[in-house]
């Protein structure tokens, strides 16, 4: 029965994200590092579905309103540009949230070319001091 | 005898929870070693990265409880415990309590067996257990 006490965590991390999480970006490792295991940067993918692994170094992930030092969740950008450092990632089809601690996603995407890139975010979804984000890879789908 | 089947469901949903105190996974969850490869020969005296893949699973380090998620534990030269266990910690379990999803391990000249076992936020294995296949890897 562990719905009830995830509840008041959720809850509670909601009421702090309002008070103090724009002013105080949450810090992390210098050395922490995001990237792509897979795909690579010029891989070509025949038929629009693959997993995307997501790589993590010198960090920790951990769930969306997890407090807990030197860890984050990751976000997938796809054929966007970074978001603004201080707020709040978006949530829509560019910007794919892995909230549940997710390491690996299934991604569908249409026939081109598309660009690739991961930002972590921490428990509000908000990228870290320094943000960790990797290189944006391009993919191509035929 | 209509009202007696939500007791028979409920009944059924205990006898099926597996032993007590145990987390459930999700049955299609998969936990696999990414690197080293099964086989994999490497350089004595020199730290090799090992890479934790996890797939229909998510991370959360130890202590938070978010519903299908685990941390990883990696054992070396070791069986994994059964379902609803808690695994040890010492030289031949390491835990990675901080959601770490990759380490650096040195291991001594021989051969070695590495598996990766998923632990809930009690570092207990999960109800199916979440369990890498058990690799070999040979330092010389």
């Amino acid at each position: 029965m562990r719905f009830p006490l995830v509840f008041p965590l959720l809850l509670a991390a909601s009421l702090h994200a309002g008070t103090a999480a724009a002013a105080t970006p949450t810090p992390a490792p210098e050395n922490a590092q995001v990237y792509f295991i897979w795909p690579h940067d010029g891989t070509v993918i025949n038929g629009g579905k693959f997993w995307v692994r997501m790589g993590l170094r010198n960090m920790g992930v951990a769930p969306k309103g997890t407090a807990m030092t030197h860890t984050g969740h990751h976000h997938l950008l796809i054929d966007t540009d970074l978001p603004p450092m201080t707020e709040p990632i978006p949530n829509d089809r560019n910007h794919l949230h892995f909230g549940a601690g997710e390491t690996e996603a299934r991604i569908e995407l249409p026939p081109g070319t598309h660009t690739l890139q991961l930002l972590l975010g921490d428990k509000d979804h908000i990228p870290h001091a320094p943000p960790i984000m990797s290189k944006k890879i391009t993919v191509t789908v035929r | 005898m209509r009202n007696l089947f939500p007791v028979a469901v409920a009944v059924a949903a205990i006898l099926a929870s597996g032993p007590a105190g145990s987390t459930d996974a999700p049955s299609n969850a998969y936990c696999y070693i990414g690197w080293p490869s099964d086989g994999a020969v490497l350089p004595a005296g020199k730290p090799f990265r090992v890479w934790f893949g996890l797939r229909n699973m998510g991370i959360a380090p130890k202590g938070v409880a978010f519903k299908n998620t685990g941390h990883h534990h990696l054992l070396i030269d070791a069986d994994p415990p059964a379902a609803g266990q808690q695994i040890p910690s010492d030289r031949n379990h390491l835990h990675f309590g901080a959601g770490e999803t990759e380490t650096m391990l040195e291991l001594p000249p021989g051969k070695h067996t590495l598996q990766l076992v998923m632990g809930d936020e009690n570092h207990m294995v999960h109800t199916p257990p979440v369990v890498s296949r058990k690799i070999t890897v040979t330092v010389r």
